[in-house]
């Protein structure tokens, strides 16, 4: 009996723990969340009034190539970005781990992080001048050894891959400090013990201190699929979807389905998808990347 | 570790306590808001300020400008506008739009709509309506494009700068003499827009649309199939595809038209009255000449896709004000002096004429370009979306992906299934 | 670990210090573009350093055309508030996820987390009608609106309380301590660490935030420096001299708090583990 009245109050101080975050997400997010959703059955009409149309605006949207598409380059970005940022952020935490200096450790660190620190619309400005085909600096760069200029956010093949590096630069601090926290955790035990074994050192990478790292690799993985899924201020503020399309990601066309063609039921429909699609990819990644670890 | 204390929380509860005081003083006087998203014209915009406060002495309300950053000002009019509080007394905002996709505005009464129908150029007089009521004072003359060409550039080529090209048979054999490269060296004839929004292509494109006798459009703009791919438009994409691509006087591998024509690595750009401000302030030691932009089967005129006007909110309690402050700078005078404070043309024909028009490098090239006939306008509630499923089809001509016609045709069937939904 | 041999050591450093100055450069080259005049960006063939390194032309032109400081403040202030705010509430719903067992645990915590997979931009209408309803709008409580509490904070915290040992917890309870005396006196201290970073990467977004104080904000004085950065663009152009000189200036107290908190934030995440 008195443990029942132990468990209750758990119980009872648990849910008041986590209530104001609750209220508040509930209010600031659910809410119009949830009014998103209502708004994707219907459709808004000339006049501002509202018709309820069922699932018409699903089909509509889900059956347009221009929605595809954006899908499609948006996933092209995800591709070029994504895991080249998570690898380079592995390789730069490996890097600064075996500094022993901790003050150069944590000065280089902070190199990486600043990027991080800035808006993401001027983080998109400032590359946007580095590759201006004219005056930019890469080209400027390229020249001096010989490599003719080359047209970046104003070329079809190019622009993803440019926006790719622009995104990279932008995360790769935050996701080396998540791996070096993460390497710093594991015990320096592990490793002698490897090396009595006669492991080497790409071994023990393998074996040891990829799946030790597990964790931090889900996660990244996880944030950065909704980051770059969710990319916006950069393309816009950049290259407007361009050139001829190439760059028009799933959330510039839900903004202008939005705002600029005043079609609110459209774009909640796309942020329905999006939302469905984030989540149903992150539970497969939880499923299959999620492995307990033990130190 | 120290112990957290309840010192450690004072700072927190100073910063919280400063959250919370509201940050604009309470207004003391009544006042009317305006929005307006013009950030590239920050001395226009404060003029109404100004005359706010005279108008402040009369009926006790001043006026407050918010300039809105164009980043996103969309989702702002929008969102406010749906909202009602928060929201402008008056805003600048395309009437079509505004007006007739939302219906967000408040009809201008009868004898101020009188008085502006008769006070503004023949060709701006649709500008601020729909459906044939007028809702929006036009705030902006001189938003088409004319032909801005470096003069410097002409004479080493052979060209005399004082006679440009008048039709589009002389202006290309005259890109040609111009060009002398790809741009990124040498120098190409005409900085194309080949970037950003397919509605800002479309801007730029519909001049040479509306030269060959095409437009995007049927008269009563409900039908785009047989006007925005008809032979003349696929015969204008065609010529202009072939600037890029087959007399390669214009080259995709130039940034923005606007620096390529400061750097002098292009010598003609189309550009709207605005431009020759940024040239002055950006590229002073460009020699540049304004004049109108060449003719073929027709001639381009004065037409804008952008018809930027002064609405006054449906909803707002103080439109009644909101109509009154517009009243009483309804005239000749104030319209001069907002608009030379900005270095931008007047609207009111009285001032075409003024000193100051006729002391603006453009003067003549505007005579000119208000003589020729009205070309069509578009000013359909859908026009964002319409605009930019034809600049798709444009901007992917330019770029290779397709045959003119095919793309057209494309686009065409795309705007029909858009006006009819 | 095995010591790598001098000269593996020496091409680890060279490694880390050529990245680190690769990624610091678009920085550096910002800063330079800062002290440039507008025919000078325009130079063909381009010059690295400006015509002249004091130039400080664009600043002052930056304070003229806006209350920047002013905006410095706004940012300062809401961000920190946001920080603060944020690292108390999800510190607690942190603690609740992690130590507690309650009905509805799991589903709460993925709803929370699944706010990271909704698009701002789809909720940014029915949000700003909350705020006006509520008298908000144009006011820092408006702003902070939607930056009150972090997702990631929560799902940080939650990590990080998570191998606080449950003995401690249980010990403290013995001595008959309240819970919420027990999270403040027995679990804050413990994840100090872990809150700092928490802190000091809210802020960081705040800061940075762009299209929400945009649409909720109306008068100049309740701007703030994201908002003070995107007026050197319009519909136009871009006016790259004043625009980076606006971006060094929003960076730039960033930048001193990284550098103070820096000590931190490594050793904050070093702590917390942020084990999954």
């Amino acid at each position: 009996m008195r443990r029942r009245t132990y468990l209750d109050r758990q119980r009872r101080a648990g849910l008041l723990f986590v209530l104001p975050a609750l209220a508040y997400f509930s209010l600031v997010f659910l809410v119009p969340l949830v009014e998103s959703v209502i708004a994707s059955f219907y459709r808004t009409v000339p006049g501002g009034a509202s018709r309820f149309v069922g699932l018409r605006l699903y089909e509509k949207v889900l059956t347009d190539s221009t929605f595809w598409q954006s899908v499609r380059n948006t996933l092209t970005l995800l591709a070029w970005s994504a895991p080249a940022t998570i690898v380079l952020a592995l390789i730069v935490a490996l890097g600064l781990h075996r500094l022993v200096s901790l003050r150069w450790r944590s000065v280089w660190g902070a190199m990486y992080f600043l990027p991080f620190s800035v808006s993401l619309v001027a983080a998109a400005l400032i590359w946007q001048w580095i590759y201006d085909p004219v005056y930019g600096l890469l080209n400027y760069l390229l020249s001096l050894v010989g490599i003719p200029p080359q047209k970046w956010l104003q070329s079809l093949d190019q622009v993803l891959p440019a926006l790719a590096v622009t995104n990279i630069w932008v995360r790769l601090g935050f996701d080396t400090m998540v791996f070096l926290a993460g390497l710093q955790s594991i015990p320096g035990e592990y490793y002698e013990a490897a090396e009595i074994d006669g492991a080497t050192r790409w071994q023990c990478l393998r074996r040891l201190t990829l799946p030790l790292l597990n964790p931090q690799i889900l996660m990244l993985s996880i944030l950065e699929l909704i980051f770059n899924f969710k990319i916006f201020d950069q393309v816009y503020a950049t290259t407007q979807g361009g050139p001829a399309g190439a760059s028009q990601t799933v959330i510039m066309l839900l903004y202008d389905t939005a705002f600029k063609y005043f079609r609110l039921g459209e774009a909640s429909v796309m942020a329905v998808f999006v939302f469905a699609t984030l989540l149903a990819v992150t539970l497969v990644q939880w499923r299959f990347l999620r492995r307990p670890v033990e130190y | 570790m120290r112990r957290l204390t309840w010192s450690h929380l004072t700072l927190p509860a100073l910063i919280l306590t400063l959250a919370l005081i509201p940050g604009a003083p309470v207004a003391q006087t009544k006042k009317l808001v305006y929005w307006t998203h013009w950030e590239q014209n920050p001395d226009f915009n404060k003029w109404y300020a100004e005359r706010g406060r005279e108008f402040a002495k009369k009926t006790g309300y001043e006026v407050e400008v918010v300039t809105v950053p164009y980043q996103g000002y969309e989702a702002k009019y929008l969102a406010a506008l749906i909202g009602k509080s928060g929201a402008p007394d008056f805003f600048n905002g395309i009437a079509h739009q505004w007006c007739g996709q939302y219906d967000f505005c408040d009809p201008m009464p009868a004898d101020l709509a009188r008085l502006w129908d008769e006070s503004i150029p023949r060709y701006m007089v649709p500008i601020g309506k729909w459906k044939g009521v007028r809702y929006g004072t036009p705030i902006e003359h001189g938003n088409f494009q004319q032909m801005y060409l470096n003069a410097d550039l002409f004479k080493k080529a052979g060209l005399n700068p004082d006679r440009p090209p008048k039709t589009l048979d002389e202006w290309l054999s005259a890109m040609k003499k111009l060009t002398s490269g790809d741009g990124a060296s040498g120098v190409v004839g005409f900085a194309i827009r080949h970037k950003g929004h397919p509605v800002g292509i479309t801007d730029k494109f519909l001049p040479f649309a509306h030269a060959f006798g095409a437009r995007m459009l049927s008269p009563d703009l409900e039908k785009a199939t047989g006007f925005a791919n008809s032979a003349e438009m696929a015969t204008a994409l065609q010529f202009f595809v072939d600037l890029v691509q087959r007399d390669k006087v214009a080259s995709l591998a130039l940034g923005g038209p606007e620096d390529a024509f400061g750097q002098k690595r292009a010598a003609v750009i189309f550009r709207e009255s605005w431009f020759f401000g940024w040239l002055r302030k950006n590229a002073p030691d460009v020699t540049f000449k304004v004049a109108a932009l060449p003719c073929g089967k027709a001639c381009p005129g004065a037409g804008a896709l952008f018809p930027w006007t002064n609405l006054v909110y449906k909803n707002s309690p103080n439109k009644q004000v909101a109509w009154e402050f517009i009243r009483s700078i309804s005239n000749a005078k104030d319209d001069l002096a907002q608009h030379e404070s900005a270095g931008i043309l007047p609207v009111w024909t009285a001032n075409l004429e003024s000193a100051y028009v006729k002391s603006r490098p453009d003067y003549a090239s505007t005579q000119e370009m208000l003589k020729q006939p009205v070309p069509p306008t578009y000013f359909h509630p859908k026009s964002n979306e319409l605009a930019t499923a034809f600049g798709e089809a444009v901007v992917n001509a330019l770029y290779g992906k397709g045959q003119p016609k095919p793309l057209l045709d494309e686009a065409a069937a795309k705007m029909d299934k858009i006006l009819k939904d | 670990m095995r010591r790598p041999p001098p000269l593996g050591r020496w091409l680890v450093v060279a490694l880390v210090t050529a990245g680190a100055l690769v990624v610091f450069f678009p920085l550096f080259w910002m800063a330079v573009t800062s002290l440039k005049t507008p025919p000078e960006l325009q130079r063909v063939p381009l010059r690295l350093e400006p015509d002249r390194w004091t130039n400080l032309d664009n600043y002052r032109e930056v304070f003229a055309r806006q209350p920047f400081g002013r905006f410095l403040f706004n940012s300062a202030l809401v961000a920190s508030v946001s920080a603060l705010s944020s690292a108390l509430v999800s510190s607690l719903a942190g603690y609740g996820f992690a130590k507690f067992h309650f009905p509805g645990r799991q589903l709460f915590f993925f709803a929370i987390v699944g706010i990271l997979m909704v698009p701002f931009q789809s909720v940014v209408v029915p949000l700003y009608l909350w705020v006006s309803r509520f008298g908000l709008l144009d006011t820092y409580l408006g702003i902070l609106a939607p930056d009150l509490v972090s997702v990631f904070g929560v799902f940080l915290m939650r990590q990080a309380i998570e191998v606080v040992p449950s003995d401690y917890i249980h010990a403290a309870r013995i001595d008959g301590a309240g819970e919420l005396a027990i999270f403040w006196r027995v679990i804050l201290p413990t994840v100090r660490p872990a809150v700092a970073t928490l802190v000091i990467i809210k802020f960081m977004w705040t800061w940075n935030e762009l299209f929400w104080p945009l649409v909720v904000v109306n008068s100049p004085p309740m701007k703030v420096v994201t908002l003070g950065l995107v007026s050197f663009t319009n519909m136009y152009f871009i006016e790259y001299n004043l625009v980076t000189a606006a971006a060094v200036l929003s960076i730039l107290p960033i930048l001193s708090i990284f550098l103070l908190g820096q000590k931190w934030i490594v050793r904050a995440v070093v702590m917390s583990g942020l084990k999954g």
